[in-house]
């Protein structure tokens, strides 16, 4: 069963993440695949996040296919402009890739290439657009398609960022011009995503797509401190960061407070799967996804 | 759904001069009042008349995930996030409503042409000045 496929039959879906390498190294990702095979549903793969310059999302995604994993390609505005986007956007369909993610993507201001041109042709609504235009068959040009690509369309939301009603109406628009799944910034603030889930519900959106919450494990107070202020919209509870400090075991500690906010989430009406992005710790999946009960 | 324009008309000789003019005239209002980065493609009514193309990322539908906690701006931290001004100011005016609409994909060809001649011309769509407030509208903002 694909994705889609297990969304649709209302199973609780669990996504995976993997930050593909700087160097041209397929061994990496074939090495990390081990991972998430049988573990997670899909896997996220990152289009060179934070700016800095990494293996191609599409091609890493080629590769997770080839490993019997299946592939989310996440897909940024920053780089290329919509013909560079509709082209890779095919490439990816004649591969097989269905899934993919459409952000905005980090400023290269982040980056190891500050000094960059960016492209933000299309912000990510309109890339929802796009590749729902493309999913109906039809270029951005009017140029019809012999074959259409049959894409899974997702989206980011965020909802820690200020102002709620804002964040509220721009996950409505890309409801609206397409998105079929929603994945978020990873929660660390339970009371403000409920409250977001809230707003969700009351305006049926969870019924229109489906939600996934973001969580992402920790192995050190020093990562959550460095997250909280240097991770963009972000926001962590002080109570997390404290029990980061205290733990003599920081590792163990991450863990419990991973399947602590996954159980939470899991229990909240709407949320219909989690999305863990342990950033660079890939290895620690296997056990969160155990540790909350949702091995398959 | 259409926000994915594509059939535009060129321009002629002629409204090239006009538009120069036209621009001339614009960027004197336009640049001082909003900070106008000559889009062309003018969103300025829906954006509670703050130009939303002074974001790094030129974002025309919304801010990105990136604001602080106090409304920086991510990529520079020292300015506000403009979208998040624009919601502000959308509040004040009871413009929230125009912040739903879905923004067209942007045109370069228009880029440093007078907005106010395409709207003449009908390649962008006429700014909407006046809004009726709904029912729900005028209550969700007493409750705010």
């Amino acid at each position: 069963m694909t994705l889609r496929e297990k969304i649709a039959a209302g199973r609780f879906v669990v996504c995976g993440e993997l930050g593909p390498p700087q160097s041209g190294d397929d061994e990496v990702i074939r090495k990390k695949a081990a991972y998430f095979r049988g573990i997670v549903d899909a896997v996220n793969i990152t289009d060179n996040q934070t700016a800095i310059v990494r293996l191609s999302s599409i091609a890493s995604a080629k590769i997770l296919l080839e490993e019997g994993v299946e592939p989310i390609c996440q897909m940024t505005c920053r780089d290329r402009n919509r013909i560079a986007m509709q082209s890779d956007l095919l490439g990816a369909a004649a591969m097989g890739i269905e899934n993919v993610l459409c952000l905005t993507g980090d400023h290269q201001r982040f980056g190891d290439h500050p000094e960059a041109r960016s492209v933000f042709d299309l912000d990510s609504v309109q890339l929802v657009a796009t590749v729902n235009r493309m999913k109906e068959g039809y270029l951005l040009s009017g140029q019809e398609m012999k074959k259409k690509p049959d894409f899974f369309i997702g989206a980011a939301a965020n909802p820690f960022a200020e102002p709620m009603e804002m964040r509220i109406i721009r996950l409505e628009k890309k409801i609206t011009v397409g998105a079929q799944f929603i994945q978020t910034q990873p929660v660390f603030d339970l009371d403000r995503f409920a409250e977001w889930m809230r707003l969700v519900r009351s305006r049926g959106l969870h019924t229109q797509c489906a939600i996934l919450a973001g969580m992402l494990p920790v192995r050190s107070a020093r990562a959550l401190d460095y997250m909280q202020r240097e991770v963009p919209g972000m926001r962590i509870r002080p109570e997390y960061l404290q029990r980061m400090r205290d733990s003599a075991t920081p590792q163990e500690e991450g863990v419990r407070i991973a399947v602590e906010i996954i159980t939470t989430l899991r229990a909240m009406e709407g949320v219909r799967g989690v999305h863990l992005m342990p950033v660079m710790w890939e290895s620690i999946t296997p056990r969160i996804v155990e540790e909350a009960g949702l091995m398959r | 759904m259409d926000f994915i324009t594509t059939e535009k008309k060129k321009y002629t000789q002629l409204e090239k001069r006009l538009s120069a003019v036209l621009l001339f005239i614009e960027d004197i209002i336009k640049i001082p009042l909003f900070r106008c980065q000559r889009c062309g493609e003018c969103i300025l009514s829906h954006t509670a008349f703050i130009c939303s193309q002074r974001c790094p990322k030129r974002m025309r539908n919304g801010p990105c995930g990136g604001p602080g906690v106090d409304g920086s701006c991510e990529v520079y931290p020292d300015r506000k996030c403009v979208w998040i001004r624009i919601h502000r100011r959308a509040r004040l005016l009871g413009r929230i409503a125009l912040l739903r609409r879905v923004e067209n994909i942007h045109d370069w060809n228009l880029e440093k042409t007078s907005a106010w001649w395409n709207v003449v011309t009908r390649r962008i769509e006429p700014p909407t000045l006046f809004i009726r407030k709904t029912k729900s509208e005028k209550q969700s903002h007493d409750a705010a």
